[in-house]
């Protein structure tokens, strides 16, 4: 969860969400990952009554709305819920309106599922009946191919 | 499980079934190999296809072509075009032609729109389809999955209710018996991404890494442009046909799942050229970690 939870911060950051995390209005230049000065005016969902921690804001839960007007001039709606653990954010939800192409485009990339770089295994360690891929190639076309190779090749 | 082995439309086919196929239900399996291939294939000069890319006119299809070409309609629609049979044309400028020249004949060029050049209607005598313009068919995106539907529907009829059906690693498994299936790594086919298990469905299979012939030169054009795509590396659908499944695996080059899941109904996984990958929820666990 800690490295979904971070890379998720830092492409809500890089939308500059306004009002996220329940900052008050005036704030929204600080992006969800950054802790402001201040802390959170309102909508802590379950925040406990002290500031106390290591930081300036309360440990507990914020949830916020923000928006954002992408190139093609259509208004997103980002919605960003977060738990702040210790004054460090331990857990984030992002869910967009995903109005426009271009922007489910770069919010499908902190929403989706992986963001890891694919991992491959050797396929006979591997204990299974078939593998499916790119088709496999016909002999006139891999014969062709070896024609042109290996007339390049002379 | 008994095995037969054979190449048609430019793969390799298996066809695992727990019984022997006996002569006839071979016979049956060719013939359908055979016709379906004299009908689409842009790589022999009788087809039906052949004849298209000739002259424009008016051409008759057998049964089997109102589902492809609803799925071919479908497609066209959600993906913008992206997806379009007369991509066959943008394949050839490209060098992949029914010669196998390999040599680009000029710079990438956009396919004829579907809509605006074929229009097909059905009747009780069979489909007819009419083209505006001589057109180079490519049914590539879900020929070999409805192939491998209609080879499931002759062992069917013949009484089979355990086989695979594998053209190429498109697949189609029905029986008590599941198959762990083993998602090829695009980038390096000694590994795999994951493993999923097929049951009673349909697993098809798209990926840049074969059947290129040049730097950046593959099989997988988008349509609107003729040029070969290049953020997605591979795709893997599962559906209850083959047909779709292959048609989908084509269309998530170019379409969001979300666009696509409206229309059909399926399971994917799909890995981007930068290494990311995203898959449906019941996905969740067949990647490697």
């Amino acid at each position: 969860m800690n490295r979904a939870s971070k890379s998720l911060l830092s492409a809500a950051a890089g939308l500059s969400l306004l009002s996220a995390a329940g900052c008050a209005a005036g704030e929204e230049t600080a992006g969800a990952g950054q802790a402001p000065a201040e802390p959170p005016a309102s909508s802590p969902a379950s925040a406990p009554g002290s500031a106390a921690g290591s930081g300036s804001y309360a440990d507990g839960e914020y949830s916020g709305t923000g928006s954002y007007i992408p190139p093609s001039g259509t208004s997103e709606d980002v919605d960003v819920t977060l738990r702040l653990e210790g004054g460090v954010v331990a857990e984030l939800e992002v869910e967009t309106s995903q109005k426009n192409p271009t922007s489910k485009q770069y919010q499908r990339e902190f929403t989706s599922n992986v963001k890891e770089q694919v991992v491959g295994k050797n396929l006979d360690e591997l204990d299974v009946d078939k593998v499916a891929g790119s088709s496999l190639t016909s002999e006139g076309f891999n014969r062709a191919l070896d024609a042109i190779r290996s007339e390049a090749a002379s | 499980m008994h095995t037969l082995g054979f190449e048609a439309i430019g793969t390799q086919w298996s066809l695992s079934t727990a019984s022997p196929l006996d002569p006839g239900t071979r016979a049956a399996v060719a013939d359908v190999v055979e016709s379906y291939d004299r009908t689409y294939s842009r790589f022999r000069s009788d087809s039906t296809v052949a004849r298209m890319a000739e002259a424009a006119g008016s051409f008759i299809l057998p049964a089997s072509a109102v589902p492809l070409l609803r799925l071919f309609d479908s497609l066209w629609q959600i993906t913008g075009g992206a997806v379009n049979p007369l991509v066959g044309r943008s394949l050839e400028v490209l060098g992949y032609d029914a010669g196998y020249s390999f040599l680009p004949s000029g710079p990438p060029a956009p396919a004829a729109s579907w809509t605006d050049t074929v229009s097909w209607s059905t009747d009780g005598r069979g489909t007819v389809l009419t083209t505006a313009a001589e057109v180079t068919f490519d049914i590539g995106a879900a020929g070999k999955g409805q192939l491998v539907d209609l080879v499931s529907e002759v062992l069917e009829t013949a009484g089979h209710r355990e086989y695979v059906v594998d053209a190429g690693s498109d697949l189609r498994h029905a029986g008590a018996a599941p198959l762990r299936v083993a998602l090829e790594h695009p980038y390096d086919t000694k590994r795999a991404i994951g493993v999923l298990t097929l049951s009673d469905r349909a697993l098809c299979a798209s990926a840049v890494n074969r059947r290129q012939w040049g730097d950046g030169l593959h099989h997988v054009l988008d349509a609107r442009t003729g040029s070969p795509v290049d953020t997605v590396a591979a795709t893997w659908v599962l559906a209850a046909d083959a047909m779709t499944a292959d048609g989908l695996a084509t269309a998530l080059f170019f379409a969001e799942p979300q666009e696509l899941s409206g229309t059909f109904s399926f399971d994917y996984v799909r890995m981007f050229t930068d290494g990311r990958a995203d898959y449906s929820p019941a996905m969740a666990g067949v990647l490697f970690p």
